[in-house]
């Protein structure tokens, strides 16, 4: 069981706030077959790409930073986005472990 | 998600207070869920779906719809009955399993300090130690003395507030005379029988960390099917 009262992400988060950066939120909402993270847990990503927290094990984050800094040149609200095994290319981003995860992307506004 | 949402969330999580953040994932708006209490309008429709999956302590997304739950459960009570060796292993488990260890034993020489740094320990008598722990539904007991005059009170205790997982060292034999104090006592067998006696899964192990294993594993296994 994970403890959520533990983690200090949404902390975290809320202190680049208070230095003004622009921040958004990177949520594992739903995962298929063997993923490394589980369901809930979060990574954060300020403007200038700095990261913190993980939403797999490694795999996918720099892939989750270039979409959050889309997200914040569109000026989008939310978005959901979608990793799969990579099995074209190695160097493809994808989950080695060949599990599925779903992230929502949304803005801290 | 909006920054007022956001402070509202590490205020809670400060507080300890059990709550879930529930997001819609079409339009990012979101808010804040609490058992016994009013949710906000948007979202009134999913709420038996909501607290169901609250009940179960799962994150994810609510079947059919784009609504978002993550919860934020506060550790499960666990209250062990014996300072004894195996209560030892017990811990070093559960402290990465998100339980909160309280440990009742009135014989000082075994639980002290020094045998369990940094765990609750009482040194009272389960009866009157109980006065001084909250417990519910969410609690379990692992009774570890097998010696009825320490385990028994601590059993009647958990029935009594129908703990979800109670669960009690010693043979079948030792159990099965167990039972029948506590038939005598004015428990019902339906009662009795939610006791995990002998304690644990079977592994095979006899050693203390590997019998501590094995109850961890019940233990945790009771927790998902609640």
């Amino acid at each position: 069981m994970k403890n959520s009262f533990d983690e200090k992400i949404l902390e975290e988060a809320n202190d680049w706030l208070s230095v003004k950066q622009n921040v958004v939120l990177a949520t594992v909402i739903q995962t298929w077959g063997s993923s490394p993270r589980p369901t809930g847990s979060r990574m954060i990503v300020n403007e200038k790409g700095d990261f913190s927290g993980s939403v797999s094990g490694g795999c996918v984050e720099a892939a989750v930073v270039r979409e959050c800094l889309y997200l914040l040149k569109e000026k989008k609200i939310c978005k959901k986005i979608e990793f799969k095994i990579s099995n074209k290319s190695a160097w493809e981003v994808g989950l080695a472990c060949g599990g599925e995860i779903e992230i929502f992307l949304e803005q801290i506004n | 998600m909006k920054k007022e949402l956001l402070k509202e969330i590490i205020e809670k999580k400060k507080r300890k207070i059990e709550f879930a953040i529930i997001t819609n994932l079409k339009d990012g708006e979101g808010c804040i869920f609490e058992k016994n209490k009013p949710l906000e309008k948007n979202f009134e429709k999913h709420e038996d779906k909501i607290k169901s999956q609250f009940n179960k302590k799962k994150n994810g997304v609510l079947e059919g719809t784009n609504i978002f739950v993550e919860n934020y459960i506060l550790p499960i009570k666990v209250i062990i009955i014996g300072a004894v060796h195996i209560a030892q292993y017990l811990i070093d488990f559960a402290k990465n399993l998100n339980f909160e260890i309280f440990i009742i034993d009135p014989r000082g020489y075994f639980a002290s300090e020094k045998r369990f740094p940094g765990i609750k320990i009482s040194n009272k008598w389960p009866k009157d130690a109980f006065n001084e722990i909250k417990t519910d539904q969410n609690t379990a007991l692992i009774a570890l003395t097998h010696d009825p005059k320490i385990d028994d009170p601590a059993l009647q205790h958990a029935l009594k507030n129908n703990f979800f997982y109670i669960g009690a060292l010693g043979s079948k034999k030792t159990h099965d005379n167990r039972c029948t104090r506590l038939k005598e006592s004015g428990f019902k067998y339906e009662q009795i029988k939610k006791i995990f006696g002998p304690i644990g899964i079977k592994l095979g192990g006899k050693s203390a960390p590997e019998i501590a294993l094995s109850i961890i594993s019940q233990l945790v296994s009771e927790v998902y099917k609640k």
